[in-house]
């Protein structure tokens, strides 16, 4: 009984990342479609949570990963880990928002994980080789991968139409726009809505309610499908900003290219069930697909600060759900950790909500 | 080590499909841009022939972006 309360516990906490992950990454989705003028703003998030809800039926290898290959669930003898874990990443994804920095949701999520694995049960339930080689060397790839693939379709795009009229070319790309924002869309959702579900996957197993070789169940997909697009539609008008018109001034033809290049990776490496963020793909599109026009229309001040909050996210979240595992282990194993840590997030949150309304919407919401 | 950590099969294959869908979309999407284009400038300029090889070309073109982003969300649902 007192193990199934805890399972509840982690169950909300874990869609409560899941809202956060789609109120954080809503920047990364939509914010190349509203800043070439394709879509706007409400329009363009609200096809980005239809399409975030539709795009995480699509595929579960993110979530056996997430679930098998990142820690040893079997070695997790309690759910506060998990749950410290999650709080890790909550925590990590709110900062970085109020601050204004793109940075992982997914990574966030992985590093809190193992941060509260690591200090609960020791580094032997981490399991290096799915760590490195299914999350670290996919995260160092990806955004290099979409910088290059946008640079160089760019590149051909404008060899193709360059001497054109721009009016008629314009109005061609910010068309192709809602296909490739769209694409990008199901993307974020079949590969970030599947992190939540490998969570949840992963403490059904450690909680003995399903067995180690267990699917994902179809609750898990409909409610972290439901979270996530309720996140995305939320929005997250202060990460727009720095994603669509601060790293770089795009056309349309470059949007088009920064998201074909996103949703071409993600959609990839979702097959063979890399967990990768959606925030380092998009950005690194935007950035190649301004460099593919002129090296210094990328500003490079903006991007080097995201890149930090790239490096800082794993060991940052780590350490905060190392930090949360603590606080709960204070109270035993039971349910009396997990409700007092969830209580203090909750109004450590509302504060944060207060404080960021009291200063006001930094970008218009229409 | 590291050789057998990474999983290299699946990382070059998720290389190999992102270049050709992201490079490749792009490409055949410009094509059909510029077809829509061009079909504005020769129906203008009076010239039929032109103008509609230039919209079959925009069809064509536009039809292999459909068709492409239909055969990724296939891909996808079918492992």
């Amino acid at each position: 009984m007192n193990s199934d309360l805890v399972l509840v516990i982690v169950v909300a906490t874990a869609l409560a990342f899941d809202f956060t992950n789609g109120f954080h990454d809503t920047a990364n989705v939509v914010a190349t479609s509203i800043s070439t003028g394709a879509a706007a703003p409400r329009v363009a998030i609200a096809l980005a949570a239809l399409l975030n809800f539709a795009g995480a039926f699509i595929s579960l290898a993110v979530a056996a990963t997430i679930a098998k290959d990142v820690v040893d669930a079997e070695a997790i003898d309690s759910l506060n880990i998990i749950f410290a874990g999650l709080i890790g990443a909550i925590t990590w994804n709110l900062i970085t928002w109020y601050f204004g920095l793109p940075s992982s949701s997914s990574h966030a999520l992985i590093g809190g994980v193992v941060g509260s694995t690591v200090v609960a049960v020791g580094t032997g339930a981490v399991i290096t080789d799915g760590l490195v080689g299914k999350v670290l060397i996919p995260a160092l790839v990806a955004p290099i991968l979409a910088f290059l693939i946008a640079g160089i379709a760019i590149g051909f795009s404008y060899r193709i139409v360059g001497r054109l009229r721009p009016g008629p070319v314009t109005r061609g790309f910010r068309f192709g726009q809602l296909i490739s924002g769209g694409m990008l869309a199901l993307a974020h959702g079949t590969n970030d809505a599947q992190k939540t579900m490998g969570v949840i996957t992963l403490a059904l197993i450690a909680n003995g309610n399903l067995g180690s070789d267990a699917s994902t169940p179809f609750w898990v997909i409909i409610s972290a499908a439901t979270a996530i697009a309720l996140g995305t539609y939320s929005g997250g008008w202060r990460i727009i900003r720095t994603t669509g018109t601060r790293i770089i001034k795009m056309d349309s033809a470059q949007g088009f290219s920064a998201q074909g290049a996103g949703a071409a990776v993600i959609l990839a490496s979702t097959h063979f069930g890399f967990p990768l963020s959606t925030t380092h793909v998009i950005n690194g599109g935007v950035m190649g697909a301004g460099a593919g026009k002129r090296i210094s229309a990328v500003r490079w001040g903006v991007a080097g600060n995201i890149i930090v909050a790239w490096i800082l996210t794993l060991p940052a979240a780590a350490a905060i759900g190392a930090a949360a595992y603590g606080c709960t282990r204070i109270f035993g194993t039971g349910a009396l950790g997990p409700v007092l840590v969830s209580l203090m997030g909750i109004s450590l949150i509302a504060a944060a909500f207060g404080r960021r309304h009291q200063r006001g919407s930094p970008v218009p919401a229409s | 080590m590291v050789a057998t950590i990474v999983e290299t099969k699946e990382l070059l294959q998720t290389v190999a499909a992102s270049v050709i869908a992201g490079v490749g979309v792009t490409i055949v999407f410009s094509i059909a841009v510029y077809g829509a284009t061009r079909f504005a400038d020769l129906s203008r300029d009076d010239r039929p022939f032109a103008a509609t090889a230039a919209i079959v070309t925009a069809l064509v073109a536009f039809a292999a972006c459909i068709a492409a982003v239909v055969v990724g969300i296939v891909v996808m649902t079918h492992k």
